[in-house]
């Protein structure tokens, strides 16, 4: 295996563990909202501001979740094409070989068409690996979107948490755990764009 | 790779082998090719190691379009691994295998080429005016294994029954039996599990007109060395690992 393949599997493999990650941070946003509600609702007029802000929140954990299946079913579809290219790229080179070796041959000429065969399906393979890697990005670049927003929101909430009194603490340590979690998602996602980056079609 | 005609009439039979090429750490393995006018059928075909000089090899006696068939007699890897890459370069070919290995070999890529499934009992495989025996050699040392016989050419491809572990540049036919026999005793001792297996083959194949018997390893047995060899493998008892 050369080192563009083994890194090309790592690339993709590495996009389902940060991914997995975010879900769990998205599910804890989600719960954060739902605290959140509770919160508000019992405070009442003095949270008046901030019941807005917990729907806004709980949509937006959904939102993630629902992206982030989605990539994770795609992230599939990107592995199964890495192990189809590794083998096309494999057969490839066999067939050269073996059309080099059979230089002399009464036959050699007949390994011509599965060479030229198996290159146009490698390049196919690396085509298309290209191309949903770029879609893949485009995918991520959606939840980043989505984390950015969810820190705003919960700058907000830090503003509105200061005018509910006693509920001052709880719904601060909403706000908190909302931009904590934005700043995760933000990481991670990053992280998985790096790693395809040097992927994306040029 | 070695080529060595083992037999010429309507058809003929290529042994190739002994491969310069090979990596030290695989085991050397025999190949056969069966080839008609216009078809061709490789036997046991090799590791994925083994694929491009086995091609190369068999360009000098047929062009790819007419490698129609394949045979395994089991499911090792140094029988059969390179199946994916077969399965590549040929279009329209057959792989004849035992049935319940099936599922097994297709982990190696199996789409374009044909699974032919051998049943337990045996068959043939028809390659134009030659017709050749599948005979059962089950537990032997596989659990599904099967040996190809050739009535015309007397030839009984053995798969691993007779292999040898033999120096790269070994003669490819035995030539002293009594000092081959060392080179194969652990070999049928501790790879082949049943001395019932082993009865129940030995009658089958005693029953065969043979003037060949070609293992997948080692060097082929020729004329009396065939009924020496049955007899030494007869009194042989196997399974010495239990
Ligand atoms: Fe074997
Ligand atoms: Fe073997």
């Amino acid at each position: 295996m050369t080192n563009q393949t083994k890194s090309q599997f790592i690339a993709v493999a590495s996009i389902t563990s940060e991914l997995s990650a975010v879900m769990v941070v998205a599910k804890e946003i989600s719960l954060a909202a739902a605290n959140a509600k509770a919160i508000a609702f019992r405070a009442g007029d003095k949270a008046k501001g901030f019941q807005p802000i917990t729907d806004f929140i709980n949509e937006l954990a959904k939102e993630t979740i629902e992206l982030v299946t989605n990539i994770n079913i795609y992230a599939l579809v990107l592995y199964r094409l890495t192990v189809n290219e590794f083998q096309k790229t494999t057969a490839y080179n066999k067939f050269e070989a073996a059309a080099k070796m059979a230089e002399g041959a009464v036959y050699a000429k007949s390994m011509q068409d599965p060479v030229d065969q198996a290159k146009l399906s490698m390049q196919d393979c690396q085509r298309q690996f290209k191309r949903d890697v770029s879609q893949l990005l485009g995918q991520l670049e959606a939840v980043m979107h989505h984390a950015r927003a969810a820190r705003v929101i919960a700058a907000n909430s830090r503003i509105e948490a200061s005018q509910a009194g006693e509920y001052l603490q709880s719904l601060q340590a909403v706000a908190e755990s909302v931009d904590k979690a934005a700043h995760t998602i933000h990481d991670n996602v990053q992280r998985c764009r790096i790693a395809l980056s040097i992927y994306r079609n040029s | 790779m070695k080529m060595t005609k083992i037999y010429e009439g309507s058809h003929q039979w290529i042994m190739f082998g002994r491969d310069e090429g090979k990596p030290n750490n695989i085991i050397d393995t025999n190949q056969y090719v069966v080839r008609t006018p216009n078809r061709c059928l490789l036997l046991d075909p090799g590791g994925a190691e083994l694929f491009a000089p086995m091609m190369a090899a068999v360009l000098h006696h047929a062009p790819v379009d007419q490698i129609t068939d394949l045979f395994a007699s089991h499911q090792d890897p140094d029988v059969i691994s390179s199946l994916g890459l077969w399965d590549q370069a040929l279009t329209n070919a057959k792989l004849h295998a035992p049935a319940i290995w099936e599922g097994f070999l297709r982990h190696y890529s199996c789409e374009s080429i044909e699974y032919v499934p051998i049943p337990d009992n045996g068959g043939t495989i028809k390659l134009e005016s030659v017709e050749l025996q599948l005979i059962p050699a089950h537990y032997l040392h596989s659990s599904g294994n099967f040996h190809v016989y050739d009535p015309q050419a007397k030839i009984l491809m053995s798969g691993d029954v007779g292999a040898a572990i033999e120096a790269p540049d070994s003669p490819i036919f035995v030539d002293n039996f009594a000092a081959h026999v060392e080179k194969m005793r652990y070999w049928h001792q501790r790879w082949m599990p049943s001395n019932q297996a082993k009865r129940v083959w030995i009658e089958r194949v005693r029953n065969l007109d043979i003037d060949i018997l070609a293992p997948q390893h080692g060097r082929m047995f020729k004329g009396d060395d065939v009924k020496r060899f049955l007899d030494w493998f007869d009194a042989l008892q196997v399974g010495i690992a239990v």
